[in-house]
């Protein structure tokens, strides 16, 4: 546990002494606001659900900024030597990793609550509604780093590293468009299961839905585990 | 504490390392030579737990490295070929790191950290990111880090790469002091710093171990080919035949000496008795004129290069 522990805080600090974290999330931040404002202002409608659609679209192409270097910037900076040298196991390197990674995703987060101040002053909006769309934000954005961290540790090259995770996380999301040209049930509902987009959608119109939160967990489960035998076959 | 029992190592077809077998005790510095990719810092890794042996076991204190690498890891200190350094964190800040990961009990964290920053002359950049050191600060916290916790077994490949002489110094110190109870082994291929250091030296080329012994032993085992060198003006043939009538030389190479045309460059392997050199001065001196005579030391470094030598013949005649 002091092992994971170790891993995490100087995950965290590498975030906050680079330019990365502060990037990923002034953007995430601009354009949420952004998206906040238009939505709000301009279509006059006083609920945050087409915003957090965009949100979701922001986070997809966010999340391969913040995860590239996780194991890239190891293997290129010759220090996953000492990672797999020091007394760690391959499980608490990629969880210390991936609890650093989501800590910059739960603080991007709770930063774009600043734009329910004058939603919940001027507004009525349901505050159980977008609590749930909250939890499937986070949930999905969990999902999205470990996808982000399993193929950082495939290349030790950073930009190949998100240039896989973008769209691996695009057809995540979009997947779920690929109904419409389906003729059997079968794949229609394979490709509305695989959907990030469509699950989003329950939290957004503020169903906690067993099923959804269940999902994400799966996925960022699976990736986690790939990553950790990734690393003990690599040895 | 470090064993290695006939370790091979192939990538794909490629055998890099054929049937290594040593071991490294306690309070033993061991020395790893061999020219560049000869092996040495496979070896380093495998016995690092870095990548696995592919037959052959390695055993560091008594734990398996195939199996108990996470036991064993506890027990190691390790500084690669390359410091492996953060870059954007503060020398502090990344001692801390190595230190908690070390379990290094968190009361004596602190006075441990400041410990391997004073065995290593790092007080000046404590408070530096890495990317601003110099290469020789870079090389010494990786020094520094792999002292960390004080382990039982020091694995330093080419510790001294990069350091100007005055650091050099320093770190064989710091290196010497922690080689009189613990295990250390060494790679280099400075010889100076063998002769200077190491109780035993390991000579690796092509990845496979072709001596390992003391330094004195090395130079005792090749003393039995002793050279003697003359540089004579004469008949190649009469010269040839009183030096060979002579006791205690076992042979004679003669060549025209090539900057000066009519002297004679003679090579007599001769063995270790005493005065042989001076039979065959008077030999030479009586008929011929002589205008040098020297009796070549077998230093460290005709040792290894006559090793390596040897093993570089040996193994372009397997590949034809």
């Amino acid at each position: 546990m002091n092992g994971l522990l170790a891993v995490y805080q100087k995950e965290l600090s590498m975030y906050f002494r680079s330019p990365i974290a502060y990037f990923v999330i002034a953007v995430f931040l601009l354009g949420t606001g952004y998206f906040f404002v238009y939505n709000i202002f301009l279509t006059g409608i006083g609920t945050m659900d087409q915003t957090f659609q965009n949100m979701g679209i922001l986070l997809v192409t966010l999340v391969p900024i913040l995860t590239m270097r996780l194991f890239s910037g190891e293997y290129s900076g010759r220090t996953m030597e000492l990672l797999s040298t020091l007394p760690l196991q391959p499980w608490q390197i990629v969880l210390g990793k991936y609890f650093g990674a989501a800590t910059i995703l739960v603080i991007m987060t709770l930063a774009t609550c600043i734009n329910l101040i004058p939603l919940f002053l001027y507004g009525n909006p349901e505050a159980t509604t977008i609590l749930a769309g909250y939890i499937g934000f986070l949930l999905m954005g969990l999902a999205c780093v470990a996808i982000g961290q399993f193929f950082s540790s495939l290349t030790q090259n950073q930009i190949v590293a998100a240039l896989i995770t973008v769209p691996v996380l695009l057809a995540f999301w979009f997947v779920g468009h690929l109904q419409g040209f389906q003729g059997s049930a079968a794949m229609r509902s394979l490709f509305g299961y695989l959907s990030f987009a469509m699950h989003f959608g329950d939290f957004i119109r503020g169903l906690l839905r067993s099923e959804a939160m269940v999902f994400y967990l799966v996925v960022s489960a699976v990736a986690l585990t790939l990553n950790t035998s990734y690393l003990q076959w690599r040895r | 504490m470090i064993a290695l029992e006939s370790v091979s190592k192939r990538y794909g077809s490629k055998t890099i390392i054929h049937d290594i077998s040593f071991s490294v005790e306690k309070g033993e510095i061991v020395g790893f030579l061999g020219p560049n990719g000869a092996g040495k810092t496979t070896t380093m890794r495998m016995i690092a737990g870095f990548t696995t042996a592919t037959s052959g076991r390695v055993t560091v204190a008594g734990y398996d490295m195939a199996s108990q690498n996470g036991e064993a890891a506890k027990k190691l200190g390790y500084l690669p070929e390359h410091p492996p350094l953060y870059d954007v964190l503060e020398v502090s800040s990344y001692l801390r790191f190595v230190a908690k990961v070390k379990r290094v009990p968190r009361a004596g964290m602190q006075r441990e950290i400041e410990r391997v920053i004073q065995a290593c002359r790092l007080e000046a950049v404590v408070h530096k990111e890495i990317y601003k050191l110099s290469k020789g600060y870079r090389q010494r916290v990786g020094l520094a880090q792999a002292l960390l916790g004080d382990p039982e077994v020091l694995l330093l490949d080419e510790p001294t790469a990069g350091l100007d002489p005055g650091q050099i110094q320093e770190t064989r110190e710091v290196i010497r002091s922690f080689g009189e109870n613990h295990a250390v082994l060494l790679s280099t291929h400075i010889l100076p710093e063998v002769t200077l250091i190491c109780r035993r030296v390991a000579i690796i080329n092509h990845g496979r171990l072709l001596a390992i012994d003391s330094p004195n032993g090395l130079q005792q085992a090749s003393e039995k080919t002793n050279q003697v060198s003359l540089l004579v003006s004469g008949p190649a043939d009469a010269i040839r035949d009183a030096i060979r009538s002579i006791d205690g030389v076992n042979s004679v190479q003669i060549r025209p000496n090539g900057t000066r045309g009519e002297l004679l460059s003679v090579d007599c392997q001769v063995d270790v008795r005493d005065g042989v050199e001076a039979a065959i001065a008077r030999a030479v001196a009586a008929r011929w004129s002589l205008h040098r005579l020297e009796r070549q030391q077998p230093t460290l470094e005709n040792i290894f290069l006559r090793y390596v030598g040897d093993s570089g013949s040996n193994s372009t005649g397997e590949n034809e």
